[in-house]
This record gives structure tokens, C-alpha cells and sequence, in this order.
């Protein structure tokens, strides 16, 4: 500390090590925000498509699309170490291999607390096929509002804010 | 080196500031990461946390890194040199 170089160096050094220790207090606090938001998820109109999509070995794919209605409030998440919400719906089902699937069908970014007010009607973004081109033995599927908080700094959580009863894939109709 | 940069940045301090100076850092870093980090908390609000941070370790920093005057209130006493002793 004899010169103010060496001063400089101690400093910086040392605050570097508090700024780390902080870094680790504030991802160890977001454990103690242990809120568990739910909401409404109805479906509606859930239809099967046969796509014109041509395939190697010429088989129709099966397209599966459900309009939903969403509403939540997942403001609860939001503490000082959120960086943003990927909310996301999900059609979880045991194809006829027996595998289970989990599809997203609709998602979306949420960085604000303001926008965590979830209210929506709306078409699906992402369509539901299955790697055995048809859902014809396919289990019911059950359709669930999941998030993902994403900190500042710290571990990813994941939670499920919303699920419906199971249905059974409508036979198919007409092509897309 | 006459500039008032050089003056400043070459000078150094006696033994008793440096011992100051070294403690005054440690304690005081330690004081401000707990303060902000509670005073962010309390806000809810990570800028909170970081501004505060960022602030008082400047102000901490005029008052560390400087070599003023304090700092070298207790010059080292040497001891009155005797004669030498190799022959002229």
C-alpha cells in the first residue's frame, strides 16, 4: 500500500472478491421466493389435421392444433433476481410406440411484471406431429401452462401454473 | 516529474497510513457489499443494489487512494548516522 498503484491493485482486488460474494448472496435469495402461481387453461376446437407435407415414404403426417383460453397471473415471480418469464403450453401424451411426448404448442417471453397478467384467446404457434405420423393409438393428452423463471444470477426454475383433464386426439379431418 | 500527475502518483505514504489505508478497505468493502446488498433487497430492486455499490466504493476510493497529507503524518524516524566507518 505503499504507492497509490499498489493501493489501486489491494482495492480492486478485494472489491472484486465482495462483488462475487454478493453475486452468490443474491442467487442463494431467490430460494427463499417460493411463490406458486396458478391459472385457468381451457381448450377448444382441438382438431387433427392430415398434412399434404410429402414424406419419404409418402404417409400423411398428422397435424394436431388446439385453439386455447389462457388466463394467470404470475406476477407473484417476479422478485428482484427475475430476468425474464418463458411461459409456454405444453400437449403431453404416450404416443402408440409408448413413448411419452411433451409438445410445445405456444409460448412467449414475459419481462415485466406488468406483463405477467396473462389473458389470452389464441391459435396455437407450433403444430403437434408425432415422430409415428399418426395419433391414432395415442393416449389422451393432457394440455399444461409451465414457466420457466430466469434469474439475473443463479439456477434456472421451472413450475407448472395450470393443467387440464385429459382428452382423448379427435379423429382426423380433412387436410391442411 | 514536476506535473502534479507525477507528484501524486509517485508519492508514497509512511508505514502508519498504510496500515490505515489497508484496514480502512477491508472493513469498509465488507460494510458497503452487506449495506447494499440488504438496501437492494429491502427495495426489491438489483439496480438499487449495484448503484449503491457502485457510489460508495467511489466515494471510498477518494478517500483510500489518494496519498493525502494524513498519510504521512508519521514520517519513519531514522536513527542520527554515525560516522563511517571506511577510511577516506
Amino acid at each position: 500500500m505503499y504507492s497509490l498503484y499498489a493501493r489501486v491493485n489491494n482495492g480492486f482486488a478485494f472489491m472484486s472478491s465482495c462483488l462475487m460474494a454478493m453475486l452468490a448472496a443474491i442467487a442463494l435469495s431467490s430460494f427463499l421466493f417460493t411463490a406458486d402461481p396458478k391459472g385457468q387453461l381451457t381448450i377448444f376446437n382441438f382438431k387433427v389435421y392430415a398434412s399434404a407435407d410429402a414424406k419419404a415414404d409418402s404417409r400423411f403426417q398428422e397435424i394436431g392444433l388446439a385453439r386455447f383460453n389462457l388466463t394467470a397471473d404470475l406476477t407473484p415471480l417476479f422478485h428482484w433476481n427475475t430476468k425474464q418469464l418463458f411461459i409456454y403450453v405444453t400437449a403431453e401424451y404416450n404416443n402408440s410406440d409408448g413413448t411419452h411426448n411433451e409438445v410445445t404448442m405456444w409460448d412467449r417471453i414475459v419481462r415485466r411484471k406488468e406483463d405477467a397478467l396473462i389473458d389470452v384467446v389464441a391459435p396455437p404457434k407450433y403444430p403437434l406431429r408425432d415422430m409415428r405420423y399418426s395419433f391414432k393409438k395415442s393416449s389422451p393428452v393432457q394440455f399444461a401452462l409451465k414457466y420457466n423463471l430466469m434469474p439475473y444470477v443463479g439456477a434456472l426454475t421451472y413450475g407448472e401454473a395450470a393443467r387440464t383433464e385429459p382428452q382423448p386426439f379427435p379423429p382426423k379431418v380433412g387436410k391442411l | 516529474m514536476t506535473d502534479l500527475f507525477s507528484q501524486v502518483f509517485y508519492k508514497n505514504i509512511d508505514f502508519e497510513g498504510q496500515r490505515v489505508t489497508e484496514k480502512a478497505t477491508h472493513y469498509a468493502l465488507v460494510i458497503i457489499s452487506i449495506f447494499s446488498f440488504l438496501a437492494g433487497f429491502a427495495l426489491q430492486s438489483l439496480q438499487a443494489t449495484f448503484a449503491l455499490f457502485g457510489g460508495l466504493v467511489l466515494v471510498l476510493s477518494l478517500v483510500i487512494i489518494p496519498p493525502w497529507p494524513a498519510y504521512n503524518a508519521h514520517p519513519v524516524e531514522w536513527l542520527p548516522s554515525k560516522g563511517t566507518k571506511k577510511s577516506e
